[in-house]
C-alpha cells in the first residue's frame, strides 16, 4: 500500500434473496462492531465517502458500505431475466437482502444506519429483525413518505439523468459545500435506471403506519436523524414517528437535508456520534 | 457581485443569467419561455440557446409561455434570499411544502430542469425581481 491509499478496501460477495442471486460490492474501513451502511434511492456507496475515510469512526467501527443491488457496481440479479419486467423495490425483498447480506458476511450485532429509503428500510428492519441488529439509525426516515414514486425520473422525453441528479439538488442545504453536493448530484446522474424502482419502496411499499408501536426498541434501540432542509421527511414527518415507537429517540439537524453523509459530513459527524453514543448507552 | 451596467434586479439577472459558467456550459439547448409571478408583478423569461433573449415584465394577457412558476409573497422573499431558509430553497421544496406552483407544460420543466435550477438560484444574488 503506498502512501496515496487510504485504508478503504473493496470487496464482491453473493448473496441471495427471494430467489435472486446477486453479487453485492461493498467498501469497508475499520474494526470494531459492523456500522453497514445503506445509501439513498437511485445512488451508491459513494455518499458514504467521508465515513469510510473518518479514523474517528473507523477506530471504534467496522464501517460496511453496499451497493444495493442495481445500483453502483452491483448488478441486477445474475439468474433472471430481470430486462423482461419493472423494477419495483418491495419491503420484503429489500428487508431480506439487508439480512442475507448481513449474514453473508457473517456479522454480529451489527448497527444498522441508512438514509431516505434507507431510513425507511432501519425502521422496517427494527420492526421485523429486532433479534439481529444491536440498534438502527434511521436517516432522513418516516413510518410512510408518499409522493416521489413519479414518472418523470424514466420520463423518454427529457434527460432521466439530469431530471433524477437536478430534481433531488433541493433536498440538500444551501449551507452545504459545493462540491459536495455536486459529488451527490454527479452520483444521482448515474443511477436513474434504479430511482423509480426504489421509490417504489420508499413512497408506496413501505407504510408503517399504525404498526410503530410493535417495535421493540429494548431489543434494537432507534435513533432517528433528519435534517431541517429535507422537504420530503420533514423534521416534523421525523418527530412523528420517534413519537410512535416507545423508547425511540430522534434529532433535527440543523442547515442540512435530506443526504447528510454526502452533503455536509462535518456537519452531521456530531450528531451520528450522539446517535452512536445513545444506541451504546442504551445497550452497553 | 457588481455587474456594471445593471441598475435593477431584472437586468441584473439577464446579465448574471448570460454570464453564468454553468449555464453558458451547459445550456446549449435551453430554449423555452416560462413567467415568473411574484405577486406584485410579473416577469416573463424567453430564453434561446442558454441566453436571455427577452425580459419582459407584466407581460400583456395574450403572451404565450411554456410554464408558469407562481407563489407568494412571503416565499418568494425567502425563495430570493442569500440563504433561503427550509422549504423556500428551491421549485421542488417551496411546491411540495409551500405555496409555489408550477402551472403549465412540466415536460419542458424536466427537460431544461438542470439549467432552469441554476438560473432560479440567481435570485439569490438579485433578490425579487420586483
Amino acid at each position: 500500500m503506498t502512501s496515496a491509499h487510504d485504508e478503504v478496501v473493496g470487496r464482491y460477495v453473493r448473496v441471495e434473496v427471494e430467489g435472486a442471486e446477486y453479487d453485492v460490492f461493498y467498501l469497508e474501513a475499520g474494526q470494531g462492531r459492523p456500522l453497514v451502511c445503506q445509501h439513498t434511492a437511485g445512488c451508491h456507496n459513494h455518499q458514504w465517502r467521508e465515513l469510510l475515510r473518518d479514523p474517528d469512526i473507523t477506530s471504534r467501527y467496522r464501517v460496511i458500505a453496499y451497493d444495493l443491488p442495481r445500483h453502483g457496481k452491483s448488478d441486477p440479479p445474475n439468474n433472471t431475466e430481470w430486462w423482461t419486467s419493472e423494477y419495483r423495490l418491495t419491503t420484503d425483498h429489500f428487508t431480506g437482502f439487508v439480512i442475507a447480506f448481513c449474514d453473508a458476511l457473517a456479522l454480529d450485532e451489527p448497527i444498522f444506519m441508512g438514509s431516505s429509503f434507507g431510513g425507511n428500510v432501519a425502521l422496517d428492519l427494527a420492526h421485523r429483525r429486532p433479534d439481529r441488529f444491536h440498534g438502527v439509525i434511521p436517516v432522513e426516515g418516516a413510518d410512510y413518505a408518499p409522493g416521489f414514486f413519479l414518472d418523470w425520473w424514466q420520463h423518454p422525453h427529457a434527460n432521466a439523468a439530469q431530471v433524477s441528479a437536478s430534481g433531488t439538488w433541493d433536498l440538500m442545504a444551501p449551507q452545504s459545500p459545493l462540491a459536495d453536493r455536486w459529488k451527490t448530484w454527479f452520483y444521482y446522474t448515474q443511477g436513474s435506471e434504479a430511482f423509480r424502482g426504489d421509490l417504489y419502496y420508499y413512497s408506496v411499499d413501505h407504510d408503517l403506519r399504525g404498526q410503530l408501536g410493535e417495535i421493540d426498541t429494548v431489543r434494537c434501540p432507534v435513533v432517528m436523524l433528519t435534517g431541517e432542509y429535507d422537504y420530503l421527511t420533514t423534521p416534523e414527518d421525523g418527530r412523528r414517528t420517534a413519537d410512535g415507537i416507545p423508547g425511540a429517540e430522534f434529532l433535527e439537524m440543523s442547515e442540512i437535508g435530506h443526504f447528510p453523509m454526502s452533503e455536509n459530513y462535518p456537519r452531521f459527524k456530531g450528531y451520528l456520534e450522539q446517535a452512536l453514543d445513545m444506541i451504546a448507552s442504551k445497550k452497553g | 457581485m457588481s455587474s456594471a451596467g445593471a441598475t435593477t434586479a431584472v437586468e441584473r439577472f439577464r446579465e448574471l443569467s448570460d454570464g453564468d459558467p454553468e449555464i453558458q456550459a451547459h445550456g446549449r439547448y435551453f430554449s423555452c419561455s416560462y413567467l415568473l409571478d411574484m405577486v406584485d408583478h410579473r416577469f416573463l423569461v424567453r430564453m434561446h440557446r442558454g441566453k436571455v433573449e427577452e425580459l419582459v415584465t407584466d407581460p400583456g394577457p395574450l403572451e404565450p409561455y411554456d410554464f408558469a412558476i407562481r407563489a407568494g409573497r412571503e416565499t418568494w422573499e425567502g425563495f430570493c434570499s442569500e440563504v433561503p431558509p427550509p422549504m423556500c430553497h428551491g421549485i421542488w421544496s417551496a411546491t411540495f411544502r409551500r405555496d409555489m406552483t408550477l402551472e403549465g407544460d412540466h415536460l419542458v420543466i424536466m427537460q431544461n430542469l438542470r439549467v432552469l435550477t441554476r438560473q432560479l438560484e440567481l435570485l439569490r444574488i438579485t433578490g425579487p425581481l420586483g
